[in-house]
């Protein structure tokens, strides 16, 4: 296991580094993809890596410039790292400019500043009635594999398309397994570590990722781990589009509580639903991405409550509340948010929500929120 | 000697507040003459106007909101029943409103609405479905709701038409002819569209008087203005109303009498992003005294641009095409960053700005994100200068004047440098 892990998180810890190099090893180009729903499999089947971009390791400086203070901290991150060109080994950039405000604006930022050799704007439909919606989903697939065709010189052919969806079907079954096994035996990776093992999976080869997780398990299915019967389980929810700080989740642990799933985009948000491997591969993926669970406020799913969704899974793991994680500036997030609690207080499930912004202020706030919601729940 | 400018009111604006507080004080009682109620996100309402319904739409509330001086009560009520303060005020003025209806809190009664029987969902930006969503989970309102993008570039012009359209006709109209029993009144919908013509081609007349020089007007006379296409839309009164200003504007220009006295203003602004409905006269005490008159922006100039491209024949064709259509790049594409930057061009030429004013919302992210990047391309391709102020459309805590002021100091000085170099 120690192997495995050593590898993520040498990946994790400088993702610039790996992905250059990445690029290096294969001479494949890169297209970083903006969280949260551009297809990859598209993308891998150009014959090109795709890379689910990140919020950064350092401090935002010449993206003050940029960005106003007000917008969240992977839009900050990621601007600051486009205009210091830390991102220039990127050959190419995707953006769901639908999902929220922010990302709707970066088009003119990235092309005037970083001026990547290929930039293309997804629309991707929230899940509204009506036949036309999929119709527009399906036309905007399309024509996303088009411009990849015209960028590479390259068609995509259906088996082509249909392999990399296998490829990428086998990395979520395999998460899955990761997830399973942790929910079988509590603690036997800590919170920070599978949300590295996601991470990875976001920049990695995912062929290249799929072997490790087949190595992780089989050490993981063979590892016992003492008996975490005396922690407090919660489950965290939300972090929309970026990691966590990993304090924060050493914090959690430190604190005696335990984290036995999640429902985070670097987390079990990111490897869920499966694409159907019989058929036509586009209409696959955009059934996938048309998948109302699990529920994200980008996707303007109505009829199912977040609340319940989030209570659920708190109860399948046999947890004792809920770490709301909020991204400080994050729209969809922050507008669903008081309903999301009002069911909390409505159900009588103790939650406690934590804002999260990409240079952390003060780690003593957040401590002393969370070491109260131990005490509230038994975890100390 | 300094010269002490000041603002000549136009005798036709002071028409407008009757308007409009008819129009809320109509929708308010409208289920106690039995009429059904609409609320509208998005350029939807004219559905339920054409349906016979009243309707409101959430920009037009929130600056009645805001004009009225409701928005801080109605705000806090958002806030006590749990909204954060970071999220749209839009978004928290409607949730405040439908908390005070729901607890019984009680606030400006102006402010207060009746629950619509349907609410169409028109998620022009993505924020716009959040409130909506509130709603139909806090209280179980009927909502319908579509996708409204906006083309980020010329090819994707024809889908992204093809697919509003779709859901006009597939989508909100088969759910007003439900709530209200009927077939869609296509005839009234043609009738409506014949008389927004008129109303926005007069409209686009009278903005030919920004371009004198000095200007006979200010985009904050225009900003009350604006209410005829929305809430007269389809009304004669609208037609009325632009007549007289067009008009004024007429008599202003033949007597040379120009927006501000004593001979009209020294700096010729752009504004960019919303207009800050709460704090009109705010702004308007801190350029006017300056000589600075804020001409026009990329918001308001997006309400039928074209008016043109409506055709009654083809109402619901037409009305989707005014705001879609492929060769009408400065009216909804102008949202998307790079079709914002040749209209704010096209302005600063046809209106012969001196600087620019990037009003940037600090609840709402729709444009300010790119206002630095876009500022500094134009200043380059024009050598137009401009400031990025941070406030809000409508929440007073969000506004610092010492910032204001402090900016706007920094443009007047920098267009004087400009100016003597």
């Amino acid at each position: 296991m120690e192997r495995v892990l050593s590898e993520i998180t040498e990946v994790t810890s400088d993702p610039y580094a790996y992905v250059t190099g990445l690029k290096e090893r294969t001479g494949k180009k890169v297209i970083g993809c903006f969280p949260m729903y551009v297809p990859e499999e598209i993308v891998h089947a150009a014959g090109l890596i795709p890379v689910v971009i990140w919020r950064g390791n350092e401090s935002v400086t010449w993206g003050h410039a940029h960005v106003p203070p007000y917008d969240c901290g992977i839009t900050r991150s990621f601007v600051d790292d486009a205009v210091r060109g830390k991102l220039n080994f990127m050959d190419g950039m995707v953006f769901h400019v639908r999902q929220c405000l922010q990302v709707g604006e970066f088009p003119l930022i990235i092309e005037k500043n970083v001026k990547p050799a290929y930039q293309k704007v997804l629309y991707l439909p929230p899940i509204y009635e009506g036949e036309a919606v999929r119709s527009f989903l399906l036309d905007d697939l399309e024509s996303f594999k088009t411009s990849l065709e015209d960028f590479t010189g390259e068609k995509i052919s259906d088996d082509s398309l249909k392999k990399s969806i296998e490829i990428y079907n086998e990395n979520r079954s395999l998460l899955e397994r990761v997830y399973e096994i942790r929910r079988e035996k509590p603690g036997i990776l800590k919170a920070r570590e599978v949300m590295q093992i996601v991470w990875s999976s976001m920049l990695m080869l995912k062929e290249d990722h799929n072997e490790l997780l087949k190595e992780l398990i089989k050490d993981m299915e063979e590892k016992t781990v003492e008996s975490k019967g005396d922690k407090a389980r919660v489950i965290l929810v939300g972090c929309l589009c970026q990691t966590l700080q990993f304090d924060i989740l050493d914090m959690i642990e430190d604190l005696g509580m335990i984290v036995p799933d999640d429902d985070l985009y670097v987390g079990s948000r990111y490897f869920a639903n499966k694409a159907n491997l019989n058929g036509n591969p586009i209409e696959a993926l955009a059934d996938r991405y048309l998948t109302k669970t699990p529920l994200c406020p980008t996707k303007g799913v109505w009829d199912i409550h977040w609340g319940d969704e989030a209570i659920k899974k708190m109860r399948d793991n046999d947890a004792k509340g809920i770490i709301s994680i909020r991204v400080k500036y994050c729209p969809p997030h922050t507008c669903y948010y008081p309903d999301f609690k009002s069911k909390m207080v409505e159900e009588g499930v103790p939650e406690v929500m934590i804002e999260m912004e990409h240079e952390i202020i003060s780690l003593e706030g957040v401590k002393t929120r969370l070491q109260s919601f131990a005490e509230t729940i038994g975890g100390v | 000697m300094d010269i002490k400018y000041k603002v000549n009111r136009l005798a036709t604006t002071n028409d407008i507040r009757p308007m409009v507080d008819k129009h809320w004080a109509d929708l308010r009682t409208a289920k106690e003459r039995g009429e059904k109620v609409a609320w509208a996100s998005g350029p939807t309402f004219i559905i339920p106007y054409a349906m016979g319904m009243k309707s409101h739409f959430m920009a037009g509330y929130a600056a009645y909101c805001g004009g009225i001086g409701a928005a801080d009560e109605v705000l806090k009520v958002a806030e006590a029943t749990g909204e954060l303060s970071e999220s749209c005020s839009y978004h928290r003025l409607h949730m405040g409103m439908a908390e005070a209806i729901k607890q019984g809190i009680q606030i400006n009664p102006a402010a207060l609405l009746p629950m619509p029987d349907l609410m169409v969902s028109g998620r022009l930006c993505p924020e716009m479905s959040h409130y909506a969503e509130g709603l139909y989970r806090r209280m179980n309102v009927p909502v319908v709701a579509v996708e409204l993008p906006i083309a980020y570039a010329k090819e994707d012009v024809p889908r992204v038409k093809a697919f509003v359209y779709r859901q006009f006709k597939e989508v909100i109209i088969p759910a007003f002819e439900k709530v209200c029993g009927k077939p869609f009144d296509y005839d009234h919908l043609s009738e409506i569209l014949t008389v927004l013509k008129k109303a926005a081609t007069i409209r686009n007349q009278c903005w030919e008087f920004f371009k004198d020089k000095p200007s006979r007007w200010t985009l904050w006379d225009y900003g009350v203005s604006i209410a005829p296409v929305f809430y007269l839309m389809g009304k004669p009164e609208s037609v009325t109303y632009y007549e007289k200003l067009l008009k004024e504007l007429q008599e202003r220009r033949e007597k040379g009498i120009p927006a501000i006295a004593p001979d009209g203003e020294k700096y010729r602004l752009y504004w960019d992003g919303w207009i800050p409905w709460a704090f009109l006269g705010k702004f308007m005490r801190k350029l006017i005294p300056n000589g600075a008159v804020c001409i026009c922006g990329r918001y308001p100039w997006e309400f039928f641009m074209h008016p043109e491209r409506l055709d009654p024949e083809h109402p619901l064709e037409s009305f989707v095409d005014a705001f879609w259509g492929e060769d009408s790049p400065r009216c909804f594409s102008n949202k998307a960053p790079k079709g914002s930057l040749e209209l704010i061009s096209d302005l600063i030429e046809e209106y012969s700005l001196d600087g620019m004013i990037m009003f940037s919302s600090k609840s709402c992210r729709l444009w300010n994100l790119s206002q630095p990047d876009m500022m500094d391309v134009l200043y380059k391709r024009h050598g137009v200068p401009g400031v990025v102020i941070e406030a809000d459309m409508v929440d007073a805590s969000m506004i610092s004047d010492s910032q204001i002021d402090t900016r706007l100091e920094a443009l007047f000085e920098t267009i004087d440098g400009i100016r003597k170099r």
